[in-house]
């Protein structure tokens, strides 16, 4: 199908973006990589009368470390979050999920900050990010603001970039020595988006106790969110396999699971808890390992 | 060389496969065969390509037309040559007189004499055509044995293929390439009917798998490297002793992969699960199994 017409910006700035993004509001939207927008338009599902195209605007894009956190422009694509070898060194399971993403030819194209500002409630990121408690820097108007995680997911499609705002920077801590992280994901065998997406990410100490633990769930609901059941029943304790299982077991708990062509609530909740396991296993044997 | 044929092709290669029997039967270049089908404005009849029959029906057809073309033709150059038909040779796509290879009539001259018509064998009509229909004394049956490997995921109903062994008997082959191009396209198919593949409307007729972002086509990366092998058992129903190949992989591999399968879920006693066996369904049935 062809979208509906539109006009087509393209600003060479971010301070342009935004003024036109203020003249513009709601018949507006922000193109990045287009894979969630332009399928969307062309379904007519989203009918925006003006596209202001970011791929021009300097300093959108790029990976750079930046005191204790590896900080990601938001025009970075997919392709180049997966290739990162600051990141493979710092945060590897950053890339394996990015790695994860559609296909070669989306992941050249998509972008990390068009996907979390998008919020699409079956995208990867979204969980990754939540278990590594990253910070998302929205320039505006009034200036430039850092929005925990936690407080950018709202709702379906929904998050905390107002309408005259564009999301510029996600900033993700590197995590201490005894970390480790690790993305379990299952995928829909047509969009290859996460039927069921789990992130944990977890710190222990010489003892084997897990001091702080951090897991993000994608795709099974309206949007990602943390796991915090699972969070608590993993904190202060030595992970043996009952304490994951029993973790774990608290995964879809506060996931609003909704029944689709890939499966019933429960099916899909079921999946939840299972990739919660292997999702903290494989983390804790990173954290073992070193990463 | 014109070939006008009532069998269309839609990729399966007969503007290969076809010129490759006329180039062998009259000792031509490929190069210099023209296939035409497909344009009602040029072919007076046709039905298409269906049931595997193009090579052993469309090719016998024109194999009599090339034999019929080549007994003219052999009389044309027998008057030219001044000699007798049963002393001539025919061999690189020339004749000649036994004996004295030196003085030889090619295709062009034969062909170019039978239109100007001035130097004939007494009452020959002008013109090198010929037209053919080949109606089969029986359906060719070509068989095979597929197997298949796949790996189930019992906790998420998760497949996946391993291996794909092919060995297909389709009598002679035209060109090899073709047809195990034939098999590999024809095996995804029936993996994709056998595994995912569902057009799935809602109660009140609404088709929900209705893009290609919920209809699951295989794809590559779900596939393994098929193993093709052939025995050449020719049939008795058409000169060329070719059988139908087209059909092979799309027939053999929707049983092969569903049976697999139900034997990797035999030791919880599923023995059936409809097509196509998705992931929701064989966790539901292990789950209903174990009970």
């Amino acid at each position: 199908m062809y979208p509906a017409s539109f006009d087509y910006h393209t600003p060479g700035s971010v301070q342009e973006a935004i003024t036109l993004l203020g003249k513009l509001r709601d018949d507006a939207k922000l193109l990045a990589g287009g894979h969630s927008l332009i399928p969307m338009m062309k379904l007519r599902l989203a009918q925006p009368k003006h596209l202001i195209d970011l791929r021009k605007v300097p300093g959108l894009a790029g990976i750079r470390e930046d005191g204790g956190s590896i900080a990601i422009g938001a025009m970075t694509t997919h392709w180049q979050v997966e290739s990162s070898k600051l990141l493979q060194a710092k945060i590897p399971v950053v890339s394996d999920a990015a790695g994860m993403i559609g296909d070669p030819q989306v992941r050249n194209l998509g972008t990390i900050g068009g996907s979390l500002a998008h919020a699409d409630p079956a995208a990867d990121m979204p969980a990754v990010m939540i278990a590594l408690g990253a910070e998302l820097v929205i320039e505006g108007p009034r200036g430039r603001r850092t929005v925990k995680v936690d407080d950018f997911f709202k709702g379906l499609m929904m998050t905390a970039v107002g309408p005259d705002e564009i999301l510029a920077e996600i900033r993700v801590p590197v995590p201490p020595a005894g970390s480790g992280a690790a993305y379990q994901k299952f995928p829909h065998p047509a969009s290859r988006f996460a039927v069921v997406g789990v992130c944990a990410a977890l710190t222990v100490d010489g003892k084997g106790i897990c001091t702080k633990a951090g897991v993000g769930v994608t795709g099974a609901g309206t949007r990602a969110v943390r796991a915090k059941g699972v969070e608590a029943g993993l904190a202060g304790k030595a992970l043996d396999h009952a304490a994951i299982e029993a973790a774990a077991a608290k995964a879809a708990d506060g996931v609003d699971v909704q029944a689709d062509l890939q499966g019933s609530v429960e099916y899909k909740s079921h999946l939840v808890r299972v990739h919660a396991r292997r999702a903290i296993e494989a983390a804790l044997g990173r954290a073992k390992g070193g990463k | 060389m014109t070939v006008y044929t009532g069998s269309h092709s839609h990729g399966q290669g007969h503007e290969t496969t076809f010129a490759q029997l006329v180039a062998d039967q009259l000792g031509i270049p490929m190069a210099q065969v023209e296939i035409v089908h497909g344009d009602t404005a040029q072919i007076p009849f046709g039905m298409g390509t269906y049931g595997s029959r193009s090579a052993c029906v469309g090719g016998s057809a024109i194999l009599m037309s090339l034999d019929k073309v080549k007994a003219k033709g052999r009389k044309i150059a027998a008057h030219l040559l001044e000699a007798n038909e049963q002393d001539l040779v025919f061999e690189g796509g020339k004749w000649s007189v036994k004996g004295s290879p030196g003085k030889a009539k090619t295709w062009g001259e034969v062909s170019l004499m039978a239109y100007l018509a001035h130097n004939l064998p007494q009452g020959m009509e002008p013109g090198l055509e010929a037209t053919s229909f080949f109606d089969p004394p029986n359906f060719t049956f070509p068989f095979g044995a597929h197997v298949a490997v796949v790996e189930v995921d019992a906790e998420t109903g998760q497949t996946k293929l391993l291996k794909y062994v092919a060995v297909d008997d389709v009598g002679r082959v035209i060109n090899p390439m073709i047809v195990d191009g034939m098999v590999h396209g024809g095996i995804a198919q029936g993996v994709g009917q056998a595994l995912w593949e569902h057009g799935v409307y809602s109660d009140d007729g609404q088709l929900l798998a209705a893009t290609m972002m919920d209809y699951a086509l295989p794809k590559a990366d779900q596939l393994p490297s098929y193993e093709t092998e052939r025995t050449v058992t020719p049939s008795p129903v058409n000169p060329l002793g070719i059988k139908g190949a087209g059909e092979t992989g799309t027939i053999a591999a929707t049983p092969t992969v569903a049976n697999a399968v139900i034997d990797a879920l035999a030791p919880f006693g599923v023995a059936h699960i409809d097509m196509p066996l998705t992931p929701d369904k064989i966790w539901k049935a292990v789950k209903a199994a174990r009970k």
